[in-house]
């Protein structure tokens, strides 16, 4: 005590806390280790109860309250699995029973309150329980978690619209399609369908607002419901000054088959934008009208490479009529069209499924 | 001669209280990423979207040199991951055994036109196939031209935005694709995603499938073990964090193919082009001031064989090394350059400094402390304490990568492995890690006499006999080899 601190006392003062350090991170692995076998061991039992109540409840020998119950001494992550596991298996009419009966459980009014805390984590519990088991008061806090910045959160909520029959929500999740990556935004476009019955009327709204920017994404997305009843909208779309959206109209077209849209097709398959004019022979393949094969034939003379193998590819989907076109221009005066005849002639069946959808 | 010494201790103190305290924050950084990582992998509704159409269809790209005897059971593997869309282009570059007959008669393959456009120059293409039996495998038949080469040649032929380099010995865990497109659906541009790659030695592997993982008994495989795990995940994960992962496993990572066109793909001529692909994607995306994010994921899980003796091992570091030196020469001007944010002022200074000068820091400070003991002008208790932080400090980190492991996602779940593992994280300190030192520090004198050669490595193969092949191993720090 009150001696000189040297260099060696810092370096043995520095050994020491690593030691200890050591020490703690051992500790650390063996309680995890412990901790988790514990856990596991705990578990188990009250999981296997839970699922022969849901199992109980599913053959109707038993009611809501006790699988509520059942639920209850499961950590809210496995209840939560547990839940959504369920939801797809026990029929819709049953279903909101036993959301109501969660509602009024403590660790579901615990969880439903997480819906505005600041941890992303609490909110994405929170978004996978209402999304499995909300109900219809819930379907403001679903919107908000919908519109959540955190992927996860935003993606455990859309599932909603699997059970949850609500505008709201659709307009929430349509809302966010234009800032969504293209592959979440796929995502919500198939929950979109799922819920087809609230979002085909929303879509229908948006897509009449011609000067909306984020109408390209609309119609990409409202596409892929492939409802005949937006025919006509995407009929008006056809006529839009953004090649882009004529492009996305020219796609849902395809799938619509009716004379406006072949009509549409062959009209869009003069555009000046290369891209909409291969989707638009791609379209017309799928319709497989034959009034098509003689705009077809002539776009495989098309100076862009890819509208003459869209049209190639399309004419295949013509049976004879459309080997007989291929032939003829693959002996044509038009070297492009050659070129492009004589490499889809040469694709296997398999091959031209693969390229022909 | 003393007022050299003395400068020279201080510059060595001061980058090993630097170097530390960067790893320390490299530490404090993995605690957050790696509890974000196991949540989401955990999320029952991302797994759900992965397995929705949603996800992006992907082309994984295996190129093949000599792979005759283990083709078939890797591609099936390949064939049979969990993910909806994807294709498999094998790229047999110019094999000298029969590794495309192999191919021919296992999966039925008829020649099909080439019909995609030669975006990257490659060597000629002599024939591509498809397979019969399996729509999603393309077959590329083409003259030698490395590794690059073949991937290049991939990269034409994938009819995807995504593709994925792997070996054709690289195992593969079955949803290791979903994962690793994660990132994609959790938003923001991604341009690549990295996972991790484990030491496959010892673990029980059928059909391409690692079914037990171990960690071996062998002293260098297992103590490598450690190694892998320190550095994917907490090194990789720390630099999550700090926005500035300078590598993607060339063994397992993920690309959007539209960036790599843009670049014009691998360098053939480099020695680590998967270090080489990372930084010049960084270089690119920054200079066109695109946002990006090239994330690591700790969960999606490819299993490769690590160098069992001394010999091959040796030869393995000292090419690493030079290909890090090489890298680092080729893109000085990134150094310390704010234009290049966070990969400019901290990723490649810390390349620099912390990883291709500290073998030459360490031998000369073992120098310098000799020196400075035999003068006198040390105490030998006092270095020998220094010495005794210094190995505390190293066992620290790499008792740090086990506890990560631990917490998170478990793969070795016996009691033995995890004894093994740490026996080996204590270990690493005494000898192993001087013998990589003396390795990585011969990497400058062949780097200096720009030394270009591959050398051999023998790998024992999961089950099979041993034998030579070319080898794109992956190291831990994330550099190629190329292996004759």
């Amino acid at each position: 005590m009150g001696g000189e601190v040297t260099a060696r006392h810092l370096v043995l003062v520095a050994a020491v806390v690593q030691g200890a350090f050591v020490a703690a991170l051992l500790l650390l692995i063996v309680v995890n280790r412990w901790v988790r076998l514990r856990r596991r061991a705990a578990i188990q039992p009250r999981r296997e109860a839970a699922e022969q109540e849901f199992r109980r409840w599913a053959a109707g020998d038993s009611d809501v309250a006790a699988v509520a119950n059942a639920l209850v001494p499961l950590p809210a992550s496995i209840a939560i699995e547990r839940l959504a596991a369920w939801s797809t298996r026990v029929p819709v009419d049953r279903w909101p029973a036993l959301a109501e009966a969660l509602s009024r459980a403590r660790w579901g009014e615990k969880l439903r309150r997480s819906a505005r805390s600041r941890r992303w984590w609490r909110r994405l519990q929170s978004a996978r329980f209402l999304a499995a088991a909300g109900i219809a008061e819930d379907v403001p806090k679903l919107a908000r978690l919908i519109r959540d910045p955190h992927p996860a959160v935003h993606l455990a909520a859309v599932s909603a619209l699997n059970h949850v029959n609500s505008a709201e929500l659709a307009e929430a999740a349509i809302d966010q399609l234009p800032v969504l990556p293209l592959h979440v935004g796929m995502y919500f476009a198939m929950a979109l369908r799922r819920g087809r019955q609230v979002a085909v009327p929303l879509f229908d709204q948006r897509l009449t607002r011609f000067d909306d920017p984020a109408l390209p994404r609309f119609a990409e997305y409202a596409a892929r419901l492939q409802e005949p009843s937006l025919r006509p909208r995407f009929t008006a779309l056809a006529k839009h000054p953004n090649k882009e959206v004529r492009a996305q109209a020219a796609r849902a077209l395809g799938a619509l088959p009716h004379a406006e849209s072949q009509a549409a097709l062959l009209a869009l398959l003069k555009d000046e934008a290369w891209v909409v004019r291969a989707q638009a022979a791609r379209g017309l393949g799928l319709l497989g009208a034959h009034q098509a094969l003689p705009g077809l034939r002539k776009a495989l003379r098309d100076p862009e490479w890819w509208v003459r193998l869209r049209a190639a590819l399309a004419l295949t989907r013509f049976g004879g009529a459309g080997r007989d076109a291929l032939l003829l221009e693959e002996r044509g005066p038009d070297a492009g069209a050659r070129n492009v005849t004589e490499l889809v002639l040469g694709l296997s069946p398999q091959a031209l499924a693969e390229y022909a959808t | 001669m003393t007022h050299l010494i003395i400068a020279v201790e201080f510059i060595i103190l001061v980058y090993f209280l630097a170097l530390n305290s960067f790893y320390g924050l490299l530490l404090l950084m993995s605690i957050p990423e790696v509890w974000e990582q196991t949540r989401l992998a955990e999320d029952e509704d991302l797994q759900k979207l992965m397995l929705s159409d949603a996800l992006p269809p992907l082309t994984i790209m295996v190129p093949a040199h000599n792979e005759g005897e283990t083709i078939e059971t890797s591609v099936t593997a390949m064939l049979t991951l969990e993910y909806r869309q994807y294709e498999v282009v094998v790229v047999n570059d110019g094999s000298k055994d029969d590794t495309i007959q192999h191919l021919r008669d296992a999966f039925d393959l008829y020649e099909v036109p080439r019909i995609y456009p030669e975006t990257i120059i490659t060597q000629p293409i002599r024939a591509v196939y498809r397979s019969r039996s399996r729509t999603r495998l393309t077959v590329i038949d083409k003259e030698n031209g490395g590794k690059a080469d073949a991937l290049n040649a991939a990269i034409n032929a994938s009819r995807y935005p995504l593709v994925i380099a792997v070996d054709a010995d690289t195992l593969i865990e079955p949803d290791a694709l979903l994962r690793l497109t994660r990132p994609f659906l959790l938003g923001g541009n991604v341009a690549a995603v990295g996972g991790t790659i484990r030491v496959a030695n010892d673990c029980t592997v059928e059909h391409g499938r690692v079914l037990d993982p171990r960690v071996p008994r062998s002293f260098l495989p297992g103590i490598q073990v450690v190694e892998y795990l320190r550095a994917f995940l907490f090194g990789r994960l720390g630099w999550n964090r700090l926005g500035g992962n300078l590598i993607i496993s060339g063994a397992f990572g993920l690309f959007r193919r539209e960036y790599l066109l843009t670049i014009g793909g691998y360098l053939t001529n480099s020695v680590v082009e998967d270090m080489d692909v990372v930084v010049r994607l960084h270089r690119h995306l920054r200079e066109k001031k695109i946002p990006y994010v090239m994330p690591f994921i700790p969960d999606p899980v490819a299993w490769t064989e690590v160098p069992s003796t001394v010999a091959v091992l040796s030869r393995q570091r000292e090419r690493w090394h030079r290909g890090l030196i090489a890298s680092v020469w080729t893109y000085r001007d990134m150094l310390f350059n704010p234009r290049y944010g966070q990969v400019g002022v901290v990723a490649v200074p810390f390349f620099v400094f912390g990883e291709m000068l500290a073998p030459v820091v360490e031998v000369v400070g073992y120098v310098i402390a000799v020196l400075a003991v035999a003068t006198g002008r040390v105490d030998p208790v006092f270095a020998i304490l220094f010495f005794l932080f210094a190995w505390g400090y190293g066992l620290c980190l790499s008792i740090w990568g086990v506890v990560l492991e631990e917490t998170s996602f478990r793969k070795y779940r016996r009691s033995g492995d995890l004894g093994r593992l740490l026996l080996y994280a204590m270990l690493e300190n005494f000898g192993y890690r001087q013998c990589t030192v003396w390795w990585r520090l011969k990497a400058f004198w062949a780097a200096w006499r720009r030394r270009k050669t591959w050398g051999e490595m023998t790998r024992t193969g999961f089950g099979g006999p041993p034998r030579q092949s070319r080898l794109y191993a992956q190291s831990p720090s994330g550099m190629w080899q190329k292996v004759e």
